[in-house]
Order: C-alpha cells, then structure tokens, then sequence
C-alpha cells in the first residue's frame, strides 16, 4: 500500500500517511478517506481551521482515483508532549476539546485524540493531524473520549495533584497513561469531586468490568450530541482553570543570580555584537530560563528554541510568549544530560531531541550559564559537553564562570572530599578542550565577574 | 466511519452517557452560581487570562497574521 515510504510516524492510520520528499511534508489519502477529505474540504471546513490556526495549513497538489497527495507547511522543530510545560500542555489540551467541538457542530467528529496530534508552531498549539477528522454519526459516543483522558486530562490532573514531572510520564507510555494507573495516583479526595469521579474513577471502574466482556461487543452505547457537548465543555472548563499547586518562582529568577545589572547588560552587549556578524534566522538556547536573554537579541529571528530543565522557567516564558503574541518564540522543556530519547516502534516513531535539533541546524546555540551545571553536577568532562554542542551548532556562544564564582564554589562545595577530584575545571582547560572542536573567534570577560563568554566556530569534520 | 485503529474501550462508550449527565449538572450548576455571582458584583475580570473560550472564532479580524509567513 505505501508506494511512497512513509514517515517512521505514520502507519496508524489507515486513511493515509505522511512522507517527506525533497524536504517538504506530504501526505498521501488513501481512496477510504476521500468522501471525508472531500466534505471537509468542499464545505469549508478546512478553511475556517486554516484561517484560525488552529490546524496546519495543506494543499492539494495531485489527486487521482487512487490517491490525493497534500502538501502540508512544514513545521521548523516539532516538540514532543513531553517536552512541554504545564499551561503548554494545557493549551494543547484546550485546542483538542475546541477543534471536537467545532466537528460537532459541523458533522464531524474527531476520530482519535492523541497528545502527538499537536505540535507549537508560531506562538501556538496547532493540530497536525489532517487526517483525524471523520463523519459524525448522530447519537454516537465520541469514540476518542478515552483517549483524551489518557492522553491528556489524566496527566494534567496528575500533574496538578503531583507536579509537572507527571507529564513526562508519555514519554514512557506512549500511548496514554492507562486510567487504571490515573484512578491509583489520585488522592482519595478527588472521588467527592464530580467531575473527576466520572472522568477517572468511573471510567476505570467500567473499563475493568468490560475489559474481558467480549460477548457484549455488539451492544450499542447511545449519546445524545447534547450529552457530549457537556463533556467536552466541562473538561474545557476545568483544564482551563487548572493550575499547578507546587509554588511557582516565575518572575525572580534573576533576582537570584550573582551579578549585578551592569553585568547583565555587558553580557547581552557582548552577545549582541557577536551575533551582529551572523544575522542567525535560527537558534537554540540551551539553557535558556524565561527567554530574557534572547528577548534581547537585536535579530530578526524567525524560530528560536529555548529549552529549560525547569518546567516554571520555561512555563514563565510561554505566558510572556502569549501575552506579548510572539511568533518566533518556541519554548520548551530540556534536560541536556537527558534529553528527550526516541521512541515508539522501531524505536523511530518520535525521533530523539538530538536528531531533530541536528536536523534544525540552528544558525547559532546560546550556552549562558549551563556550563558549570553540565560539568560539576553532571560529571560531564568538557569533551563530551564540547563533543556535545558541535553535533548542531555552527556557532556556539558559551559562558564559563570560572572556579571563583560563587555558584561554582557552590557546587564545587557539594562535593565534600571528591573536591579535589574536580581541579580540571578551570578557564584553560576548558579553553584547550573546546578549540578541539571548535575555533576560538573571541574571548571576553564580563566585568566585575567571575564569567567569560566565548564565541566559537565549529571546526569542519 | 472508518473502524478505528485503536480500541475505544467499550466500557468507554457506555459510560458516556453517565459521564454526559454529570457534566450537565456541573455546567448547570457552574452557571448558576456564575449569574449569582454577577447579580452580587463578585465575578473578577481576568486579563492576564492566556487561553481562549471553547468557541472557533467567526470573524477573521482576529488572524490578520495569519499572512505573514
């Protein structure tokens, strides 16, 4: 069926898959789905969704009585559910309710509601799934209810009862995290709440009970479209409001760094005229806390990366992303000494942090005070973090604080008696080390400080 | 409608109806004590609010960028 080799996501759906050729996103539908295609297509449908952002656009390049091949933008950096921060998830989750609703009224339904459906792209949750809507049948269930839960309300009230680890957990269960295990987690309590008794507990009662019940599989489960509009407007309401219960520290964060605002500003200078020279379209910052660092980029950057391990940093960021409505801003969770793996079937399905950043090929990456972390909480010897950085950065802007600087005596502390074991930290090492894979273009200490930034250029392999 | 490719779970499907009757109630209620709240002048107007209501927007005023790619 796949004469033209499809993408190592795509082989769920039988409607169609998706392949890339010559860099460009296509997808094949396949002759099962073109009365769908066609009635989304014809009435509009696709359009209004196009015009809202809130699908990513497509176009008709060839149709023939065996397939219709579309073209679909192409998306810069696809981030995983798992690389999202809460109120991200949130929006992802909203933007599945909002899009189930408008099938609704307009006679479709969306036939599953995997997290995976969504992707950020230009300040937004936008759903990439084109294939995904199909024909409402009048009175029926919505057959991706259960998938929703999994997918995204069971995490989300996990999170908001357990912290924003919770939704890492997709990365492990690929394919929703089980109700059973969402009921199990939940504090007792939340039984007395309505909504979550029948959303999780309920739900899992009923699953269990129906899981072997073979013999019943042609019972036919009714629901008016009345009725699942309440439950999609109820869970609309309640993720909306949603919120972690871990104190957030937004807003202070550079209250707590050592330097003072002279330094700061010295530091973004430098910054600035360094990457004067590149004009970068593209970049990552590695380390990159709210975003404050590359809001002060003097570039016009269409896509910028900028990854935290901190789910409230990179939480804070998103909300000044969409109160200031930037579209260039991507924010999203990383953990360099543990970046998103691949996984899924043959281990390619959802392709790892690394490949997708090589294929990003960032103009430049932004390595501000993540240097001492990478190597003193993690062990990581500078060659490997070096070895690291040059797999997909052209240029590379890294900050060393030296030994003498107060978070790395800090951390150095932490060590107790291995200490000693640590005197390889220091500027020339590091210096060594690095020009291994990259050439020195410039040196400049930040002053009243124990930092210096460097501006590097990865030496050709 | 295509078969699904996943299983829905069919006590999924029965609960629905159930699930859809709490949530007619928790609306219900929701609301009342919404108009309540406003007839008493309690109801606080969230600006800093980053999330849209349920609704697909009719007019286009709002996705003037939408051209800028």
């Amino acid at each position: 069926m796949n004469n033209k080799s499809a993408h190592s996501s795509s082989f769920r759906d039988p409607s169609g898959y998706v392949f890339i050729e010559n860099n460009e996103v296509k997808r094949v539908v396949n002759p099962i789905y073109f009365n769908q295609y066609n009635a989304l297509s014809e009435s509009g449908f696709f359009n209004k969704l196009f015009k809202n952002e809130l699908l990513i656009p497509h176009e008709e390049i060839s149709k023939t009585e065996d397939k219709v091949i579309i073209k679909a933008e192409k998306i810069p950096f696809v981030t995983y559910p798992y690389e999202w921060s809460f109120n991200m998830y949130k929006e992802a989750a909203l933007l599945t309710l909002k899009l189930q609703k408008y099938s609704l009224e307009n006679g479709f339904s969306l036939k599953d509601a995997s997290a995976f459906n969504v992707t950020f792209n230009k300040g937004k949750a936008i759903f990439i799934d084109t294939l995904s809507f199909d024909f409402y049948n009048e009175d029926s269930p919505w057959r991706a209810y259960k998938q929703f839960i999994t997918h995204f309300f069971g995490p989300l009230v996990l999170a908001h009862f357990h912290g924003a680890d919770q939704l890492k957990l997709l990365s492990s269960f690929i394919d929703g995290i089980s109700v059973k295990m969402i009921s199990s987690m939940l504090p007792t309590r939340t039984k007395l709440n309505p909504l979550l008794y029948s959303n999780i507990h309920l739900l899992a009662k009923l699953e269990d009970k129906h899981n072997e019940d073979y013999k019943n599989e042609s019972k036919v489960a009714k629901l008016s479209k009345k009725g699942q509009l309440n439950i999609i407007e109820s869970l609309y309401n309640y993720i909306k409001k949603l919120e972690l219960k871990e104190k957030s520290e937004w807003g202070n964060y550079y209250d707590k760094t050592n330097y003072s605002d002279n330094a700061f500003d010295e530091k973004s200078t430098i910054i600035n005229n360094w990457v004067k020279d590149i004009a970068p379209k593209t970049l990552i910052d590695v380390g990159g806390n709210d975003g404050t660092f590359v809001r002060k980029l003097d570039a016009a950057i269409d896509t910028a990366l900028v990854g935290d391990i901190d789910n409230n940093a990179v939480d804070f960021n998103y909300k000044t992303m969409k109160q200031s409505q930037e579209r260039f801003m991507l924010p999203f969770l990383l953990d360099v000494l543990n970046p998103a793996p691949s996984i899924g079937l043959n281990n390619e399905e959802r392709d790892a942090f690394i490949n997708r950043v090589k294929a990003f090929a960032p103009d430049v990456t932004l390595a501000l005070a993540v240097i001492h972390h990478i190597s003193l909480s993690g062990n990581v010897p500078f060659a490997r973090s070096a070895e690291f950085f040059a797999k997909f950065s052209k240029y590379l802007i890294i900050e060393f604080p030296k030994r003498n600087d107060s978070w790395v005596q800090r951390l150095l502390n932490n060590k107790a008696e291995f200490k000693n074991h640590f005197e390889h930290y220091n500027l020339s090492n590091f210096e060594n080390t690095y020009a291994e894979f990259f050439e020195v273009l410039e040196t400049k200490a930040i002053s009243n400080s124990e930092r210096v930034m460097f501006f590097l250029k990865r030496k050709k392999c | 409608m295509i078969l699904l490719y996943f299983d829905p779970g069919l006590g999924a499907m029965i609960v629905q109806a159930i699930i859809a009757a709490v949530a007619g109630v928790v609306l219900f209620s929701k609301n009342l004590m919404y108009k309540i709240k406003l007839f008493l002048g309690l109801v606080k107007k969230d600006d800093k609010d980053v999330f849209d209501d349920i609704d697909v927007k009719d007019s286009d005023i709002d996705n003037k960028n939408t051209s800028e790619q």
